[in-house]
Formats: C-alpha cells, structure tokens, sequence
C-alpha cells in the first residue's frame, strides 16, 4: 500500500530526509508531498555568508536532481503551510490546497530573533538566515561601497557574515551582548584570541555592550548606539543574534513545545501524534533544539529509518563547530565548557613562529578519553583532535594540538 | 677586639655564624641578639601555636664557645669612623666587618583595640612572629586570624588542627593573592573551609575588644585571641641612622656589601636588586655566599628564585617563580579538585608556576625551575605524573569521522576510492562528504591526496 508523506520545509534537514527516501525506499512505500515556503530547493544555509562575499547562488544549492526528478515526490517551491488539522489527517497550504497525511514531517527551520529595541525594522537593517536575505543584504551593500557595517550578534553565524561583509567592502563591526565573541562555543580565553585575529582581518568586536537602539541618521545611514554609549555609524545592520524555532503550525494544532521554543518530540523525533515528527531547528528532541545541521541530518536519518520500518532514534554526541574566517581558524567540539562531571580540562596558550595558538582539551577524570576541545589559530582546522572526539587519546595531547 | 660582628640571631645570622665557624675555626666572630633566647627556628612557629612543639624544640644548636653571643642586648648604634657598635648594655663592641641580620618586624593594621596606651599590643593580641609572640596568646578558645597570606593560612590551618574554632579575615577577596591566582585560590579556600576555618575573603576586622572582635559588615566574632599576619616590614632602623642606603630594606650588592664595604646585610633586612626576599631559603642563600666571602672565598650572590609551599600535609600547594610572568606559552590544567599553572618561555622553561593538590609534579616543576631545565613537553603527563602514552597508529583509524555533518568515515572515503572515485570531487560526490558545513575541504583533498600517494607506491 503506498502510504502518503507530507514534509513542511525544504531546507537542509528535510532535503536529508528525502535524499534518504529516494535513494532506500526500493519497494516505494511512500509517496511523498513537500511544502517549500522558499521559492528555490533546498541550499546549503551555512554557506551563505561565501554568497555575500560574492559566489553565484547555484554554488550553494544541495544536490537535488533525484528528489526534484522523483515520480513520487511533489515539491511544491513557494508554497507555506498554513494550518495542520490533525483529525482529518490534512495539512492547507496557502494556496487553499489541503494534503491528507498518513505521516507528517515539521522541517520549518528557525527564523532570525531580532532584539526589540527601537529602530531594529528601519531600512537597512537586515536579518540573516535566508538566501533571499543575502541577495537583499548584497544588494544593499552595493550601494555603499566602503560604508560601515554593524552585524549584531558575535556568534558564528555573525562572524561569518562580518566576513562577508568585509568582502564585500565594507567594514564591519560585531556587536556581542555577552562578555565574548562565540559564548556558545568558547571560554574567555580563546575567544580572546579570535578577537585579536579577527581584528587583524578589520573585524572590530564591541563584547559585553548590549544593543540598545537603531536611529536613522544621515540620508541612507544609521546610527547604532549600544550600552556604553558607544556610538557606530553603518550602511547597513545585520541581526544574527540566535534564532527561534518556528513552531507555530505545530502549536495551533494543540502539539506541545519546548520552553525556549520548538516542536517537542522525543527520542524518535515523533510529537505526542504518532504521526506526526519533527526535524531539524524546529525540533527540541527531548526538549532541547540545537540549531546546527549535524543533529538536524542525524534527526532526518532517525525519521527516515523509521518512515522504512526500522525503529531508529536520534543520537547526536556532540557539536564539531568550525569557523571559517581568512587567518582564523577555530574548531571547537564536544563538552567545550568541561560540564562532564569529573572533567579533567588542559589548556595551551602559545606564541610560536610569531602566530598565537589557544587550545584548550577536555578528557575524562582518567585524562584518557578526549571528551571535547577548542582550538584557535595556527592550522587549527587540520589538527586531528576533533575526529578523535570519545575516543582514548594514541598519543600525548600535546603532539595531537595544532 | 675586633673582627666579625653580626647582629641578629633570625636563620640569616645564626646560618651566617655557624658556616663562618665551619669555613674557619678561628674567626672571631660575636653575635649581639635582642631577642633573650637562643636562636630558634622561626619557620615552625605555627606548630608551638598549635600545641604540636613546644618552644624548647624549635632552638637551633648552640654556635661553638668560639663565638660570643651577647643574648637580649640590643644594638643602639653603629660608629661607621671608629667602626664600632654601641649596644643598650652599655658596651661598645669593635668590627672590621659588621653584619646586619636585623631581619623584620610584623606590620600592625590600624584597627581599633589592637594597641595599648603605651603602644603595645593589646592582651589575647598577637603577632605571629616571635616565640614571645607565641607565649603571649592564650592556649585555648576560639582565634581570629588576620591575615591571609602564607602565613595567615598555615596560622589558620595549624590552630583548627588543634581543635580550635579559627576565623580567617582577609581583606582582599582571593587567599593569598600575592601568588595566587582565581582558580587556585578558590581551591585553597575550599581546602581551608573543608577543614572548618570559617574563610571571610573581602573584609576587614575593624575593632577589637578582650573576646571579640567587629567585621567591616558589622558583625561580631568571637575570639580569644587575635593572631596578626599582615606581613612584616624590614628593621633598618639601625642602618638608616648610620647612613647607610636603605629603600625597603637595607641596599646591598651580590657582595651582599651595604653602601659602606665593611659593613654587609643579609636576609629579611636586605634589598638585593630591587627586592627584599622575606623568605627563608633567601636568607639561607645570603648567608652561605656572605660566609664564603667573609673567610677568604669567593662568590656572588643572583637572587634565590621564589618558591613558597604550604607547610602541613593538605592542601599541597606549591608557587614558583613569577606566575603572573607573560611567558611564550601557558599551560592550565583543573578539575574538581586539581590545579595547575605554568608559565614557560620560548625554551619551555619555567617563568612561574601555580600548583595546587599535585604534590609530584610540584616536586618535579620546583627541580626544573631551579635548574633552568626545559619542561617535557608532554606537559600534562608531566602534571599527572604519568608515563606520555603512544599507542597511535601510524595513521588514524578507518572510524575516524572526517565529515562531521555527513558522518563520513576515512573507511568510507577510503572505500570510495578504491570503488573508482579517484579525485577529491568524486569523493565529494560519491559520500556526500563536505556538502554541510565545508569544513573538511580540507581535510578530504589533503586525504585524497594521501590515498593517490599510496596508490603510487
């Protein structure tokens, strides 16, 4: 009996998903149905900032060719859904259509959170989170070559889409509401360090100085002040200050979410309706959301095992960030905060052959199994320490560092 | 009479006396000591307070009967022309060389209570520096100790193991932070609490009454006896009026010569090179390179590097060096319980070093450091005192994932390959490996690379 699957979202967790569909579902058990709300397939989301540096939008699409090729899937480009009616099994799409499910895929992503403060909707002022936010970003940055630019939010995504910027001529400053750049993924001291090297690529950081409000200044300019009466004047302003899952069509179907947001489900990636999973942002598993495209594959790998008959869970041992900056390398990866109970925890700060080099190592309490580390600098993303990550370490830490 | 005069009986002049006598047999050397009693060791001090010894057990031996010590008689002043010292008995004593071993004198804070009309100390107040110091403070009841340094914490630690109830005040908000950093402080206050000294960091005693004392927050301590431990100051009362150049302490050279060369200062009384060492290996040091010098040898002295350890078995904390230097590498290690700083230069030797409950390595880094030694640079076998394990191959193994957003294996990549993808591209299209994040470019063409090398051997 071929049953009917209807995926909402088109981004990289869903593109996983029926990238796995197609190519193991032999006996063709499912026909599938997507509600792509983009007007474009799904694209690689991480590389966006090298499409504000200027490389062609087809450079970052996600192979599709057999999924858009497939008899059996129907992708809808350009099509929201609306509203998800889970006694009669159907998910309305914008267009009035409504899909009837026998299993149902959330794969909304996340949108861009921006900080309420006044002025943060004035022209000018851009989120960064879609392709179509880039193009209208390029596009303004077109017409103030050499301008100021403020991305609030010091993050990966920030940084990277400082570097963006940069490449696009303009000169950039990364505001940071925390007390350093990537507190998600790095202590003080090695964000201290990626501070210094961005700097020497004309990334200018301002941490622990909230944004507190946006104003129009002269023709075409804005004026962003931030808590310490620092005063920065820039063409443009791009928020990549964290994201917030889209849960809303799950929620108004009475499906439960997590406290910070995002579709509740369990280890299966399944809600509380069997029929119904979650993937990728705008999933929490378990109640917690990652925002980062590994889990959301290994979720899309989870839900396709199970969409086949074999009973698959999600498990996810742990992030491997890697920044992508010209002269700044950073690879952080595993328990980077040494949270595991017991956690034996090295640092090195080095200057050698004039570069600066951080690393920092989390092991077990026997220091023998290599539980998490960050590394700053120097060949960073080439050391083999983050794909020895819970593995015991074949020999003494310090030759595995940068 | 003349020949050598040394006035101090501390470790500086008591170590001083006795290498003279060993060097030489026959100098003629007199000791003038204020203190009443034969010299003693200062340094186990804390272990009188707690009951542990008994003051007759920290007395040094006696110096042999060539040498005449004038006990409990204070020198007045120094006559640099006749070259000769006048004491408080009345006496004029001649020298061809002088010694100053005056050592220091405890800094009293400005507390309320703390001193007498006559200047004083108050009763159940005391220094922690003398053995009169010792015998003044009452044996039983709860102590106050204020103060804490190195010596405010052995204080603290001696007396609650002694069954007392100790309180700790001390002023700035990390224990010892002359040599201490955040991270090793906190653990040697948990280290202190865990053994029941109550820690107040971030305050100050304001007044003190027969009983108690009052915190800067107003509140009220019991205590029996108030014990001092703000430092100590060095006494150059005696050089300064005779002329002599003092800063902080007594100038002298690496002749250990004061700025009149007949007349020489050693240990907690002595400014060599811009500091005053205020520790007892310090003192040791001068005073072996003095004797030397003064029976006809040679040497010079450079500085002894600073090292300090907690007295007691727990907590085993150990300082060395400078560890606020800025070195070309710094190395931290923690865990619940352990810590670890070293400061190395470009040579991987050791500027300075903080560590805190690893008594091995602490051992080990204090031998390195003295000999200016280069540290292994396995560092944290070096720490933990294990033996740096190698059990690598000679390459990663085929589980390792290199793609992380695909979970791409080097087997698989590897398997690829063999399967015809011969090319990084083919790789990539093959395994899906780089299409998340990118991050492994890199790594993949630097592997295919590899797999291309193998395929031509």
């Amino acid at each position: 009996m071929i049953r009917t699957l209807v995926v909402v979202g088109f981004g990289m967790a869903a593109h996983r998903l029926l990238d796995r569909l197609c190519a193991e579902d032999s006996g063709h058990s499912w026909r599938v149905v997507v509600l792509s709300e983009e007007p474009r397939p799904a694209y690689n989301r991480i590389a966006l900032s090298s499409y504000l540096a200027g490389c062609e939008a087809g450079a970052l699409s996600l192979p599709s060719g057999a999924i858009l090729g497939s008899p059996r899937v129907d992708v809808q480009l350009g099509r929201a859904a609306v509203r998800l009616d889970r006694a009669r099994r159907t998910v309305t799409a914008d267009d009035g259509t409504a899909y009837r499910y026998d299993a149902l895929v959330l794969a909304t992503g996340a949108r861009a959170s921006v900080p309420p403060v006044p002025g943060h909707d004035l022209p000018g002022c851009f989120t960064y989170r879609s392709l179509a936010d880039a193009e209208a970003i390029r596009a303004a940055a077109a017409f103030s070559p050499g301008g100021g630019a403020v991305v609030v939010g010091g993050g990966l995504l920030g940084l990277e889409a400082a570097d963006g910027l940069r490449r696009l001529g303009l000169g950039p400053h990364v505001v940071e509401r925390a007390p350093h750049l990537m507190p998600a993924q790095l202590d003080a001291d090695g964000a201290r360090l990626v501070e210094r090297l961005v700097g020497a690529a004309g990334l200018r950081a301002y941490c622990g100085r909230p944004l507190l409000a946006v104003e129009p200044y002269r023709r075409g300019l804005l004026r962003v002040r931030l808590a310490d009466a620092t005063v920065l004047d820039a063409a443009l302003v791009v928020f990549s200050s964290g994201v917030r899952p889209r849960d809303e069509l799950a929620a108004a179907a009475g499906l439960a979410t997590a406290e910070r947001g995002g579709c509740l489900v369990d280890a299966a990636c399944r809600t509380e309706d069997p029929r119904i999973f979650a993937i990728g942002d705008c999933a929490a598993v378990e109640g917690r959301s990652y925002g980062l495209v590994t889990p959301g594959y290994r979720m899309a790998d989870a839900v396709a095992g199970q969409l086949l008959g074999r009973p698959e869970v999600f498990t996810y041992s742990g992030p491997v960030t890697r920044l992508k900056l010209p002269g700044v390398d950073v690879a952080g990866f595993g328990d980077t905060h040494a949270l595991t109970p017991g956690a034996l925890q090295i640092s090195y700060r080095k200057r050698q052959a004039g570069h600066h080099i951080y690393a920092k190592i989390v092991l077990d309490k026997a220091a023998e199994t290599l539980l998490g580390g960050i590394l700053v600098g120097g060949a960073a993303a080439r050391s083999p320490l983050p794909a020895l990550l819970g593995q015991k370490l074949p020999s003494p830490v310090e030759e595995l560092l940068p | 009479m003349s020949g050598i005069v040394v006035i101090g009986t501390g470790p500086a002049g008591h170590r001083l006396v006795t290498r003279l006598r060993r060097h030489d047999g026959t100098a003629a050397v007199r000791v003038i000591g204020a203190e009443r009693r034969p010299a003693y060791n200062r340094v186990l001090l804390t272990d009188v307070l707690a009951g542990r010894l008994r003051p007759g057990q920290l007395e040094l031996p006696a110096h042999d009967g060539g040498v005449r010590v004038h006990q409990g008689v204070t020198a007045l002043g120094i006559d640099r022309r006749g070259r000769l010292v006048h004491t408080d008995d009345g006496r004029v004593h001649g020298y061809d060389r002088l010694v100053l071993a005056t050592g220091a004198r405890p800094v009293l804070p400005v507390l309320r209570g703390l001193l007498r009309p006559d200047g004083g100390m108050a009763e159940g107040a005391a220094a922690v520096r003398t053995l009169a110091d010792a015998a003044r403070l009452p044996g039983e009841g709860p102590a106050v100790v204020l103060g804490g340094g190195v010596l405010g914490v052995e204080t603290a630690l001696a007396l609650r193991r002694s069954g007392r109830d100790v309180v700790l005040v001390h002023r700035n908000r990390r224990l010892m932070n002359r040599q201490l950093d955040d991270r090793s402080a906190d653990l040697l206050a948990g280290q202190v609490r865990s053994e029941g000294v109550v820690v107040e960091c971030g305050r100050r005693v304001r007044a003190f009454a027969p009983g108690r004392v009052l915190l800067d927050d107003g509140r009220t301590v019991p205590c029996a006896a108030l014990l001092v431990c703000a430092g100590v100051r060095p006494v150059t009362g005696l050089a300064r009026t005779a002329g002599l150049a003092v800063r902080r302490g007594v100038v002298v050279d690496g002749l250990l010569r004061t700025s009149d060369p007949r007349i020489h200062a050693i240990g907690d009384c002595a400014e060599y090179d811009g500091t005053v060492a205020g520790r007892v290996t310090a003192a040791w040091d001068q005073a072996d390179t003095l004797a030397a010098l003064l029976t006809g040898g040679t040497g010079h002295y450079r500085g002894t590097p600073p090292a300090t350890r907690l007295r007691g078995p727990r907590p085993e904390l150990a300082v060395i060096g400078r560890p606020d230097a800025s070195g070309a590498e710094t190395v931290l290690l923690s865990d619940s319980e352990r810590y670890a700083r070293l400061v190395l230069d470009a040579g991987g030797r050791l500027l300075g070093g903080i560590l805190f409950g690893l008594p091995e390595a602490a051992a080990a880094a204090g031998q390195h450091y003295a000999h200016g030694l280069p540290l292994p640079p396995a560092r944290l076998a070096f720490l933990l005192g294990t033996r740096p394990v190698r059990t690598a191959p000679a390459r990663p193994a085929d589980d390792l994932v290199v793609c992380h957003c695909n979970i791409v294996t080097r087997g698989q990549l590897a398997a690829a390959w063999r399967s015809g993808s011969t090319s990084a591209a083919q790789l990539v299209a093959a395994t899906r490996a780089t299409t998340g994040c990118g991050g492994c470019l890199a790594e993949i063409t630097e592997f295919s690379r590899e797999l291309a090398g193998d395929g031509a051997a």
